[in-house]
């Protein structure tokens, strides 16, 4: 909470011991995984969706539409990195949205814990969670149904971790207002859709008009699609992916509301 | 040093003044009761003592800091009950000690809580499975969790039956028993009666007085006592007016209801004993704290409708202060 009567910081508060942070990591990865839908979005449903893929014999094929590759290549990368966009997006502004509706930010906030470890420790479980499926899916994708590896695994690994901090940046700041999980699920699943729309997930952004195409570069999930096809620089596209981790990060711990 | 001193706090939310000027103060290892009806800024006043809402005008010190300032210092001297405040559904009663006793320098150990609080039973269980009961026993372990040496409850016993209210009086006694200061806020006078050392009475935002719970009876509007008893013999109302302590006789069948001083039991009993009149199914009443309450409460209501800009200045006034000091 700030006031008049404090000086204004640019970084928010932010002393634990370790031991809170620990426990505080520990407790919310159980109430995260006590949460079926949350199993179900954030790591069944990608695992599943690759999987049943890669059993469909037509998807092994490589396609002169993708430019000689199979459609499993294609999915791989969408699907490892869905488990990030929908926790992102849906799992974690709910959850504190919920636990904002129900009082528990409220108790929390008269215990020493300050805003920006609360959010710290859920990114933290959201993180490992999404990054623990996007391996398993390159692993059942590329180990087990033999699709092609990335041509930069570099680049590609960067725009990951940039992208999903981006993403999670992003429902941070939802998570940080949202005063409740009606409202959060309004902001959410918008901005969910409109990620994928940029991200060409409904319509190839090929066929996009140019200013369209450029906006997608802007976009989070967009700009990671965008590193991974090797539109435009891929410099260009983690910088953007970074200031939208930086700047919602931190203006998701400053604006945070514990009721 | 006071445990908590508040001085002419004011809060307002846009056109409406929850706290238009609360003073008070907390010596250390009491209970301290507030006391008002609903929407007398009880919570508000308790949310700036926790640091919860910052104060409009005036200070709070807690302990001698400032709960906005000195917020990280403050939260570990402080624990905490608030009304309308939960856990997630799914948290076990131990993950959630252990979750909250990681937040604390100096923590009290988690098995000896659950000992303590009659929750080693239900250490496994789900929050969302609790009765209402062993929640507020949780709550109350998890603002003692800190081993803070100033605990605050907010209507810890609102919404409990009558059994539950019991137990719920002796946790608090054995909070001040572990060297805890209590601010206790309450709608239920004899709660206040049984637990508090003093009492503030708040209502429309402002203190109307601050006394023991016996002293605060005292100015009642009946103040005295009243007895009711079944004479082994007929007793004339004539012979008991006499006394200079009785100020009145009513008759109920076989029973009679005498009024009077604070001394009337004594005198009756004894008057009786002389005339060897045996006082069968004796009964005392004390005018209680909730007369005073009653009293006390709406007559500041009809004031402060009257005094309403008064009130606004006062206000103002208090925000000058605050700012020059």
């Amino acid at each position: 909470m700030t006031t008049a009567t404090h000086a204004p910081r640019l970084l928010p508060e932010f002393r634990m011991t370790g031991n809170g942070f620990r426990t505080l990591v520990r407790t919310q990865a159980r109430l995260l995984w006590r949460e079926p839908a949350v199993v179900l979005s954030g790591i069944v449903l990608p695992i599943a969706l690759i999987t049943v893929f890669g059993f469909i014999p037509a998807f092994g094929k490589p396609s002169a539409a993708l430019g000689g590759r199979t459609t499993l290549d294609v999915y791989v990368p969408t699907f490892a990195m869905l488990s990030s966009v929908l926790t992102a997006f849906t799992a974690l502004p709910v959850t504190f949205a919920d636990l904002r509706e129900r009082g528990v930010l409220r108790r929390l906030a008269v215990s020493p814990v300050p805003a920006a470890g609360l959010l710290a420790a859920q990114v933290a479980v959201i993180a490992t969670t999404a990054a623990a499926t996007a391996a398993s899916v390159v692993l059942i994708g590329c180990g087990g149904f033999g699709a092609a590896l990335p041509a930069h695994p570099l680049t590609m690994l960067a725009s990951y971790v940039l992208g999903t901090t981006a993403l999670l940046a992003l429902g941070l700041l939802i998570s940080a207002l949202a005063p409740s999980a009606g409202v959060a699920t309004g902001i959410g699943v918008p901005t969910m859709i409109l990620n994928f729309f940029f991200a060409g997930v409904y319509v190839p952004l090929q066929t996009l008009p140019h200013v369209l195409r450029t906006i997608s570069g802007f976009v989070p999930y967009g700009a990671i699609v965008d590193t991974w096809s090797g539109s435009g620089a891929a410099w260009q596209h983690l910088t953007v992916l970074a200031a939208y981790t930086v700047v919602g990060a931190l203006a998701a711990a400053r604006v945070f509301k514990w009721e | 040093m006071a445990a908590i001193e508040v001085r002419n706090l004011t809060k307002t939310y846009g056109d409406t003044t929850a706290v238009a000027d609360v003073s008070f103060e907390v010596g250390a290892g009491e209970i301290f009761g507030i006391l008002g009806p609903n929407g007398a800024g009880k919570t508000t006043t308790v949310e700036c003592i926790s640091g919860l809402r910052m104060p409009d005008g005036g200070e709070v010190r807690v302990l001698g800091l400032d709960p906005g300032r000195d917020r990280e210092e403050v939260r570990q001297l402080l624990g905490v009950q608030l009304q309308e405040s939960q856990l997630p559904a799914k948290i076990q009663v131990r993950e959630a000690l252990e979750l909250y006793a990681s937040f604390y320098r100096e923590p009290a150990d988690v098995g000896r809580l659950l000992t303590q609080w009659d929750l080693t039973a239900k250490a496994g269980a789900r929050f969302g499975k609790l009765s209402g009961g062993q929640k507020q026993r949780l709550a109350v372990a998890l603002a003692m969790v800190g081993n803070p040496r100033v605990v605050v409850l907010d209507e810890l016993t609102t919404g409990l039956d009558p059994h539950a209210r019991r137990v719920a009086w002796e946790m608090v006694e054995q909070v001040r028993a572990a060297g805890v200061t209590v601010l206790l806020v309450t709608h239920f006078m004899e709660e206040a009666e049984r637990l508090c050392d003093r009492v503030a009475i708040i209502d429309a935002g402002r203190v109307v007085a601050v006394d023991t719970p016996a002293g605060l009876a005292a100015r009642g509007p009946a103040a005295g006592q009243r007895m009711r008893f079944r004479p082994s013999v007929p007793v004339e109302d004539a012979l008991l007016l006499a006394l200079p302590e009785v100020r009145g006789v009513e008759r109920h069948g076989a029973y009679l209801e005498v009024t009077g001083t604070s001394e009337v039991i004594g005198a009756v009993t004894a008057y009786l004993a002389r005339r060897q009149i045996i006082a069968a199914e004796l009964r005392v009443e004390q005018s209680s704290l909730d007369d005073a309450f009653i009293a006390l409460t709406t007559h500041t209501a009809a004031a402060a409708t009257a005094d309403a800009a008064a009130a606004a200045a006062a206000a103002a006034a208090a925000n000058d202060t605050a700012e020059e000091s």
